[in-house]
């Protein structure tokens, strides 16, 4: 897999003062750590967006920071969840010729012949945690679901993984699935047990209007 | 409608609804989310209307998850009621839903026909919304 690169420099100062008006000039404060001691060092921000349109944590990035570069990957991330913007990024400096745990995303290929018999796909596992050694690590695993028929599920045993690379989870957990299409359900309103009237529960509620009336009479 | 099966109390406080989301913030379970930009009470007929657009709109086909449950009770006094005389009676029940919160999501279906039902589901609520895609997804 390509490794992607960025530029990098020493972060000076620490705290959200600092970080905060970091941010506000382009920049993303990040921390490098892993075998190494923790550095602190600032990411341009655009650069980061041109380099990542889809963060994963099974990408090598090459950080250039003065002569030296670090061989990293995206352990975390932080991002506001309304404006989309990247907040804070770390950075996990693997040891290399040592293996690492990671998850790739799992890419779901084809059509199923359940879904033209009427089914509905449910993809229930997006990623996939696996043990291998960072040079055997694969961009993402694909799984073919032509033949998945209607009311069969392909696990994590039917995942052909490369060479070197170990699944994690369990080979019987469930990755996708065909089911049958419900119909559309008419909820009916919920009987309310116990003290608390709810919609629907008529005679509750003009119990408890009729209570409210009793109590205006009286005054 | 969604509401609770019982309850320990019939009536609650109005409470605050400070800052934005921190839970509910990511699409987890389908590939398409709608995502609440403003602060809001969302009732119990809202959610059940956003949902019938939904389903509706996808021929039933896909999944929809609702990812946010109306648990809190809304009070009301009669019409014409002086004032006084202690809290009304629950009328209706509420989500609360800070900015951030992803509503719903919808698995199973194209990205455009996922948009178009997101945009029908969020034209039946009081707030502004997004659209977001499942980051493994894009």
């Amino acid at each position: 897999m390509e490794a992607k690169k960025l530029n990098v420099e020493m972060r000076q100062g620490e705290g959200k003062g600092a970080a905060g008006r970091l941010r506000s000039s382009g920049k993303i404060p990040a921390v490098i750590y892993g075998h190494t001691t923790p550095t602190s060092i600032t990411v341009d921000a655009g650069e980061f967006r041109t380099a990542f349109r889809r963060i994963t944590q099974n990408t090598i990035v090459e950080l250039h920071m003065g002569s030296g570069v670090h061989e990293v990957l995206v352990k975390d991330y932080q991002k506001d969840n309304l404006t989309g913007r990247i907040l804070h990024v770390d950075f996990y400096e693997f040891e290399k010729g040592k293996s690492l745990r990671t998850r790739v995303p799992i890419r779901l290929i084809g059509n199923p012949v359940g879904v033209k018999e009427g089914g509905i796909l449910e993809s229930l596992l997006h990623r996939l945690d696996v043990e291998c050694l960072p040079r055997d690590m694969p961009e993402e695993i694909t799984l073919d679901i032509n033949e998945l028929a209607l009311d069969r599920a392909l696990h994590v045993s039917d995942l052909v993984l490369p060479p070197g690379v170990r699944a994690l989870q369990a080979s019987d957990q469930v990755v996708c699935l065909v089911a049958h299409r419900k119909a559309e359900e008419e909820v009916a309103p919920a009987v309310v047990e116990g003290e608390v009237p709810a919609e629907g529960e008529e005679g509750a509620e003009e119990g408890a209007e009729k209570t409210d009336e009793t109590e205006e009479k009286e005054e | 409608m969604l509401s609770p099966k019982r309850t320990k109390y019939r009536k609650q406080m109005r409470g605050k609804m400070k800052g934005r989301a921190t839970r509910c913030t990511e699409v987890s379970f389908g590939d398409y989310g709608l995502v609440a930009l403003e602060k809001e009470w969302i009732t119990n007929r809202q959610i059940e209307a956003c949902r019938i657009a939904i389903t509706r709109h996808v021929k039933r086909g896909g999944k929809v998850w609702i990812r946010i449950f109306p648990d809190k009770p809304f009070t009301k006094k009669p019409a014409e009621t002086r004032m006084g005389k202690g809290k009304g009676a629950p009328e209706y029940w509420v989500a609360p839903v800070k900015p951030g919160t992803v509503m719903f999501e919808l698995g199973g279906v194209d990205r455009a026909m996922a948009e178009e039902a997101m945009k029908r589901a969020g034209s039946k609520l009081p707030i502004k919304t997004k659209f977001l895609v499942r980051s493994s997804v894009e």
